[in-house]
């Protein structure tokens, strides 16, 4: 029987709220899917959309970014930055034709692990019936 | 030999090729020509010239050199090293212009020598080019007949067609093309008297058709440039460079390159030892890893340009490594045209 | 059709005195038909300027190369560069002096406007002339294209022959300049965004193939990075010059510098590279068009642009090359920008 298939995602956690919150699941037991790499950023808008390009490049089958809710950045304003930034990654993409689906992003605090593993469920869960992402990936 | 084949036959020709992988120019959905591999739609060779010269194929962009896998096993290392020489894959490219023909035998010379290259050759051996000889110059920037080459030259080719009409004049220069030929004996008539002179007739007037000159022959030309290493003319001639790679990845006889190694994972490691073309107009062709460029700005970029195919070139092989295809001049952004460039450096001091 | 009478005078004028360096404007090319860049020292030389449809450079591209010229120089030369500008090169200036990257007093601005017209797109100008050779082209007193050739002399409306860009362009004067030549008239143009339109109506899969098939012809010969004022970064991320080093860096080291983008022309590192091209500019892209016009393989780059150029206009209200006291696209933020996007 074949194997169902297994996205692996890339997610860029501010270390402020969203890895916190990815922590916060982890320590209270939460379940939810263990597709996630997560990479832990100073700050959502310290992600280049090189390193979200580059993800799909080596072969991401989804990539996240998650940051502190509007008004909770550490830094003021970094979110507000990467909420436009983000915002133009993301019609790049589907504009090439890559489905919308692969790229998310997330306002994920420090206290809501239960919304980081619902963010991961629902992502996973989005992907699987997409298959693995070739379009990017270098040696498909 | 020489034989006439009719145009319609052409298609029947290549039909009869079927060992090999046969490429001749297309329009890929944009206004410029590219060699594509033919399908059975594709008919005639009614094209000006490809943007992509006939240097693409037996020396492609990227090659892969060899593969490369570390893996650890209770703490043995093991190195797997896999030598990538390409396969048996004879290759017959159709419509290759004669400029672009002579500018792979200016390769062939380049890959050999004390250091054969086995990945070029083991293409190489098995292309065969057939050429299509310039009843009119393609562009208006052609100038083979100033760098030793004429609109019908032979070298570098297999076979060579000659446009009659509705049909082709046919002469094998080769083993090779001789082969080709006798495989599809049928199609191809003997030529009389008539066809042979228009052949000539046609040769002799597509020269006539070109009138862009360069002022210096080869050997004067090198003389001259070699006293010009230090001129300001450079500094203006470089102007209006951008820097990018048209000129030289465009050109048929361009052919510096680049080796690198893709690593593809770290642990365990694993990757490709990769050759690409390279560009002397990019800062980072001379880039030392210190940080110092000996060629930091584009005017002594523009000058190695030119000092390769017109200087060194010619010392080293006394042949111009420039066949006056005019690619670089047609498809410069910016206008910058070598046959000018060179008629200043000729004109300079005098 | 603008004369540039005026402005050659006053160009004579400014060399004559010693008040600008160079001219930086456009001459009779030698490449065929088309007109090439020139730079002009001496005011004798000023006569070899010309004005026409064939203009199609954007030359504020060489005031990258002047600045760094300055920099490398011991003494530098201070003076202004005079240069002439269309509506859309005019617009690459204004971003170059919101990014500070010249000052105002870099540059005296002899500014053309396109009126009516605007550049020819070479391939549309081919399949009209069937292989024959423009020798001049010039722009009508009804507004039409007038094409001479060897053996005749045609006439064409400009729709038909005008770049893609200018029959969307929405600054056809110069919105910055010293001295202006021509009639600031207003062209409606009704779609500004048409092309880019038709290409989001495409089918998701028909879409990507269509880029697929663009972005595998290309080899990375960076003609749309290079001929593009706002490329001018010291360090481009496909070069491999960016790699810090000192004395005491060690082999290791240089050999472990990550790699964003392989040499290797493949799809998948040509997306990347295009990728990273078209963000980078995201609102500092004029659509000069010029990315699109360098490509010797036609790949239409300019739609990634102007894509992101109609997201920035739609989503952020914002609009490139008009003010240069704007803060920049990506360094500024609504509070209400757009989010609904996001989990």
């Amino acid at each position: 029987m074949a194997e169902e298939f297994e996205p692996k995602i890339v997610a860029f956690l501010c270390k402020w709220c969203s890895s916190a919150g990815s922590d916060l699941a982890g320590v209270s037991r939460m379940e939810y899917p263990p597709n996630v790499v997560p990479i832990q950023v100073m700050c959502s808008g310290s992600v280049s959309p090189l390193y979200i390009f580059s993800a799909f490049n080596k072969g991401a089958d989804g990539v996240l970014v998650s940051g502190c809710h509007p008004g909770d950045c550490h830094y003021i304003k970094g979110n507000y930055y990467a909420r436009r930034r983000i915002h133009l990654v993301k019609k790049l993409l589907e504009f090439v034709g890559l489905e919308p689906e692969r790229f998310q992003m997330s306002w994920v605090s420090a206290a809501e692990g239960t919304k980081y593993t619902q963010v991961i469920k629902e992502f996973v869960n989005e992907l699987k019936p997409l298959g693995p992402q070739n379009k990017l990936r270098r040696n498909p | 030999m020489e034989k006439i084949l009719e145009k319609r036959s052409l298609q029947s020709w290549m039909k009869k090729l079927d060992s090999w992988t046969i490429y001749a120019p297309r329009k890929d959905g944009s206004e410029r020509w590219n060699y594509g591999i033919a399908q059975n739609d594709s008919v005639g060779l009614n094209f000006t010239v490809t943007t992509l010269p006939a240097k693409a194929l037996v020396f492609p962009q990227r090659e892969v050199f060899l593969e490369f896998l570390k893996t650890v096993e209770e703490s043995q290392e093991t190195l797997k090293v896999n030598e990538v020489i390409p396969g048996k894959n004879p290759v017959v490219i159709f419509g290759v212009r004669p400029c672009d023909a002579r500018a792979v035998s200016l390769l062939d010379r380049v890959f050999s020598g004390d250091f054969v290259d086995p990945y070029y050759w083991a293409r190489r051996k098995q292309t065969v080019l057939v050429g299509l000889a310039c009843d009119t110059p393609p562009w208006e920037n052609c100038f083979c007949l100033s760098t030793e080459g004429s609109p019908h030259s032979e070298e570098g080719l297999d076979v060579l067609l000659t446009d009659l009409g509705d049909k082709y004049f046919v002469k094998t220069l080769t083993e090779n093309g001789e082969k080709l030929v006798n495989l599809a004996k049928g199609l191809f008539k003997e030529p009389r008297l008539e066809d042979k002179k228009k052949a000539k007739a046609v040769h002799a007037e597509a020269e006539k058709k070109i009138v862009r000159r360069v002022k210096r022959a080869k050997k004067d030309l090198a003389a001259k440039l070699k006293g010009l290493f230090d001129s300001p003319l450079w500094d203006d001639e470089s102007m209006s460079c951008i820097r990018c790679g048209i000129c030289t990845y465009l050109c048929p006889s361009c052919h510096c390159f680049d080796i690198n190694d893709e690593v593809d994972s770290v642990s365990p490691l694993r990757g490709k030892r990769v050759r690409t073309w390279d560009n002397c107009q990019f800062p980072d062709f001379t880039m030392h890893s210190s940080g110092h460029n000996p060629r930091p700005d584009k005017a002594s970029r523009l000058r190695q340009r030119l000092f390769h195919k017109f200087q060194y070139f010619v010392e080293i092989y006394d042949k111009t490594m420039c066949t006056g295809c005019g690619r670089c001049i047609s498809l410069c952004p910016v206008g910058i045209d070598i046959i000018n460039v060179l008629d200043k450096v000729s004109d300079h001091g005098s | 059709m603008a004369k540039i009478e005026d402005l050659k005078e006053e160009a004579r004028k400014l060399l004559r005195e010693g008040k600008i360096k160079y001219v930086i404007g456009y001459a009779a090319g030698t490449n065929g038909w088309m007109a090439s860049p020139i730079f002009i020292k001496k005011p004798e030389d000023v006569e070899k300027l010309v004005w026409d449809p064939t203009c199609v450079h954007n030359l504020s591209r060489f005031l990258v190369d002047e600045k760094r010229r300055k920099e490398r120089e011991k003494q530098p030369d201070k003076r202004p560069v005079g240069i002439f500008v269309k509506g859309c090169d005019s617009r690459a200036i204004v971003v170059l002096l919101q990014e500070k990257f010249i000052d105002r007093n870099d540059v005296y601005i002899l500014g053309i406007s396109c009126e009516k017209g605007g550049v020819v797109d070479e391939h549309k100008l081919a399949r009209k002339l069937e292989g024959k050779k423009p020798k001049k082209i010039e722009l009508g007193d009804k507004g039409q294209l007038v094409v001479t050739t060897a053996n005749r002399k045609a006439e064409f409306p400009v729709e038909e022959l005008l770049a893609e860009r200018c029959l969307e362009c929405r600054a056809n004067f110069p919105v910055i300049s010293d001295i202006m030549s021509g009639e600031k008239i207003k062209r409606t143009v009704e779609k500004p965004f048409g092309s880019v339109e038709k290409m989001e109506r495409m089918p998701k899969e028909e879409r990507w193939r269509f880029w697929k098939e663009q972005l595998d012809k290309c080899i990375r010969c960076y003609a749309c990075r290079s001929v593009c004022p706002m490329c001018y970064c010291d360090e481009c991320v496909v070069d491999s010059i960016n790699l810090a080093v000192s004395a005491d860096t060690t082999a290791e080291e240089k050999a472990d510098k990550v790699k964003w983008i392989q040499r290797s022309a493949e799809s998948s590192e040509n997306f990347v590279y295009h990728f990273v091209r078209a963000i980078h500019l995201a609102g500092r892209c004029i659509d000069c068009g010029e990315c699109e016009r360098a490509c010797p393989l036609d790949i239409p780059v300019r739609f990634l642009n102007k894509k992101l150029e109609r997201e920035a206009k739609e989503l952020f209200g914002y609009e490139v090359g008009f003010d240069p006291a704007q803060p920049s696209l990506v360094s500024s933020f609504r509070d209400d920008d757009p989010e609904d996007f996001i989990r």
